[in-house]
């Protein structure tokens, strides 16, 4: 990606970082319940896969620029000097690192959120007298989910909270 | 006490320009990245004590003159207020 874009997206607004991030952490669950939905239909399965792709496609993006957006200042203190080398950052100043703790600690929570309202609807579904199989249409989603949004989550979380940059001057 | 920080308000931008120095010139003197500069300028971001210190030092001013939990008054009008009746 060149140096323009990069700034580019150092530089976006507060509201459209926030969009992306939505669109990030919405997209997607979007994508598997379609697939869920059109396995049941009698389709084409390459035409099946061929939607789930393109639904993919909005989550891959807006995590791209998530993760490019924090270059630099997120995860362990190699890929901070190779974000430093690389010109995103001179150092991280107190600023960001106040800034990458509540990002991590934002992310948590999230998580922390989001696992509760899973094992709840989880207990629900079981106590209404349903049975819950646990097998590869179920199991690798929800795998996928994890190897996907577990190491994205403090990036995105920082793009949420990060306040718009002040104009040069 | 409250979760909601205060905010520091401070005369950055106006000592900054005073001295004709860029963001860059005095985040590089501070060891610090310019954006962070603009974010204190702005009280987006209330800096540590060290570096209103730091800041203090650089630019040779107590530090109640460059932060205050305060509203500030512009330096001219502190500089040039009538002294109270008697004070004199």
């Amino acid at each position: 990606m060149s140096t323009t874009t990069t700034s580019r997206i150092e530089y976006l607004p507060r509201s459209r970082r926030r969009t992306l991030v939505a669109i990030a952490l919405a997209g997607y669950p979007v994508a598997v319940a379609v697939l869920v939905g059109l396995k049941h239909a009698s389709l084409n399965r390459w035409f099946v896969l061929a939607v789930f792709l393109l639904l993919l496609l909005p989550t891959l993006a807006t995590l791209t620029v998530s993760y490019r957006y924090a270059r630099g200042r997120m995860g362990s203190d190699r890929s901070c000097a190779r974000g430093r080398m690389s010109g995103r950052r001179v150092r991280l100043d107190e600023r960001d690192l106040s800034l990458r703790q509540q990002a991590y600690a934002l992310s948590h929570q999230v998580l922390a959120v989001i696992l509760i309202a899973v094992t709840a609807i989880t207990e629900i579904y079981l106590t209404s007298g349903n049975t819950l199989r646990l097998d590869a249409t179920n199991f690798w989603p929800a795998a996928m989910w994890v190897i996907v949004y577990l190491p994205a989550l403090p990036s995105l979380m920082l793009a949420w909270i990060e306040t718009d940059q002040p104009a040069d001057a | 006490m409250p979760d909601q920080q205060r905010q520091v308000h401070n005369r950055l931008a106006v000592l900054r320009a005073e001295r004709g120095l860029s963001r860059k010139q005095l985040a590089d003197e501070l060891g610090i990245n310019y954006q962070t500069i603009g974010y204190i300028e702005r009280g987006d971001y209330n800096p540590s004590l060290e570096l209103a210190l730091t800041i203090a030092e650089l630019f040779r001013l107590p530090i109640e003159a460059i932060f205050s939990l305060k509203p500030m008054t512009p330096l001219s009008e502190e500089i040039f207020r009538e002294p109270p009746p008697g004070t004199r």
